[in-house]
């Protein structure tokens, strides 16, 4: 055998192993016995492009896959539970236990916050403080009108004593006969009852008329003039002029309405519900200001309400009807209550 | 020494893999053969073998966040899983065919001698030279005559034959740690020669 037949020899045996690998090799040659074992072993190799195309796959794969900071290296029965607080998923996307115990912390949070909110508001007294909606723009400016009342009333027939005591009578919006203490005409023709201009006062009456506010005793008209109980002139009652009741003139009950400042302590807001839109503001998403004059009354309330800037769509009256709801601590001047006219501002906005 | 610092290198490499997965190319590299080899030692069909190897390491990727290093190799967990592949593919198949219970028990994942021969043995062929590597690639993977080969290759049979020859020789030299004398005398004439058969 020269040696060229080996290659001839190895390459027969091969082909015979390729044929029938299950064919023993026993009967070749010994020298050529590890050779065929590792030609046996090589009818194994993998195809030459696998490892490639597998890495690559696999390469896919992973870049698909995100990047995990904390790795879970066991998985307990109790991931079956709360899979997410395990680091375990649901399916396709992995979930880091840091994001899950973040998000339990974040909600026990807002729940705290939530919880003592609701408690410091339920064990807070109802006091409702100043918001923005009222907003004291200038000092008063009374508007001009043909029947100004705020002014009071008095009276008198030149007796040379002051008015006496007494309790103040119907009120009315007109007056045909002023009050009397002593009636100087006993036998009129045609008796109307004597009346006040003033809103109703709902006050005890008694029969002895009077001005309340007189320590006098012995029945008086007053030294004013003009019909009416008190010093001044009117057919009122008081010191006032006119036929209202108390200081001031013109009729309703005396007393003037300041002006915030000089002494005089702006009122504050405590009650002061918000309006309501109206529907057709709504519909048409209308915002804006309406103001208004109000008196703030020594009892603090809101009354003589007049819109001195008009929205319109309905928010006017809507204002109006949330302003009269209003309460304030009124206004102080050396102390004592004090009616005052302010400028109230309402806006509505839709957020 | 080497020994500690690969185990040390391999650690590394997994916990790196572990958090960013681009990272497990480095260990398929490290366990390819080893894995293929062993599967192919049992199912004996290379597409089933590449099958089998390509669903462990995706298998491997995909759980490879629940690895936990107790100081086993890589390797060793990555056959566990080829194991358990083989044992449930040949328990499914054992309900239509006959399987021998010894094939069930040749899954089991131990590192055998055999098994890391044939890995090497699959490294070395990639590194043999071009021109012998295509011939073994040809005659052994794609089972072509040496006709064929030396027809692809534009060159006579008989330097595909000694190509052949001399690429099985380096293999077995290098992988069984024999030398060149126990083999029949090689002619000394160029591979590229014209050989009379």
């Amino acid at each position: 055998m020269n040696s060229l037949s080996v290659y001839d020899e190895l390459d027969q045996a091969i082909g015979a192993m390729i044929a029938n690998p299950k064919a023993s090799s026993a009967s070749l040659e010994s020298g050529f016995a590890d050779v065929l074992r590792i030609a046996s072993d090589l009818l194994q190799l993998p195809r030459p492009d696998f490892k490639a195309r597998l890495k690559t796959e696999l390469e896919w794969v992973a870049s698909a896959r995100p990047l995990s900071s904390t790795v879970p290296l066991q998985a307990t029965a109790d991931a079956n539970i709360l899979p997410s607080l395990f680091g375990r998923d649901y399916g396709t996307y992995p979930i880091r236990r840091v994001n899950f115990a973040t998000s339990v912390g974040l909600h026990a949070a807002a729940m705290l916050v939530t919880l003592m909110g609701v408690m410091a508001f339920k064990d807070k007294p109802k006091e409702v403080q100043p918001s923005d909606y009222v907003k004291i723009l200038s000092d008063y400016v009374p508007p001009p009108g043909l029947h100004q009342m705020h002014g009071g009333g008095s009276g008198g027939d030149a007796d040379k004593q002051k008015a006496s005591t007494g309790t103040l009578l119907r009120t009315a919006s007109e007056q045909f006969t002023p009050p009397t203490v002593i009636p100087r005409n006993e036998h009129s023709r045609l008796e109307v009852e004597p009346t006040i201009i003033a809103p109703d006062l709902k006050a005890a009456t008694t029969d002895q008329v009077g001005d309340p506010l007189s320590k006098l005793m012995t029945p008086s008209n007053g030294i004013g003039v003009g019909g009416g109980i008190g010093s001044v002139s009117g057919g009122g009652i008081g010191d006032g002029r006119g036929p209202g009741y108390g200081p001031g003139s013109g009729g309703d009950f005396g007393g003037e309405i300041y002006r915030p400042g000089n002494g005089v302590i702006a009122p504050k807001v405590i009650y002061d519900p918000e309006p309501e839109y109206s529907p057709e503001a709504r519909a048409a998403k209308y915002q804006g200001t309406v103001k208004l004059w109000a008196i703030i009354g020594a009892d603090g309330r809101p009354r003589n309400l007049s819109v001195e800037r008009s929205l319109g769509m309905g928010l006017d009256e809507k204002a109006l009807e949330a302003v009269r709801t209003w309460r304030f601590h009124p206004a102080t001047k050396d102390g004592q209550p004090v009616a005052v006219q302010i400028e109230v501002e309402v806006s509505f906005h839709l957020y | 020494m080497s020994s500690v610092a690969n185990v040390a290198d391999e650690r590394l490499l997994i916990e790196a893999a572990q958090q960013d997965p681009s990272r497990f190319a480095e260990l398929y590299e490290k366990n390819f053969h080893r894995v293929y080899a062993f599967i192919a030692r049992r199912v004996h069909d290379r597409a089933e073998a590449e099958d089998l190897t390509a669903e462990v390491f995706h298998q491997a990727l995909s759980n490879l966040g629940r690895f936990e290093w107790r100081g086993v190799p890589f390797a060793a967990w990555l056959l566990r899983i080829a194991a358990n592949m083989l044992a449930d593919r040949w328990q499914r198949a054992s309900k239509i065919l006959e399987v021998p219970a010894e094939s069930l028990e040749n899954a089991d994942a131990g590192v055998d001698q055999e098994v890391e021969r044939r890995a090497m043995l699959f490294q070395l062929v990639e590194r043999l030279p071009d021109d012998q590597r295509l011939v073994i690639v040809r005659r052994f993977v794609e089972q072509k005559s040496v006709r064929e080969i030396a027809q692809e290759l534009g060159r006579t049979e008989g330097a595909v034959k000694q190509l052949q020859f001399r690429a099985l020789q380096s293999l077995r030299t290098k992988a069984l740690g024999k030398s060149d004398e126990t083999l029949p005398r090689e002619q000394t004439a160029d591979a590229g020669a014209k050989v009379k058969h």
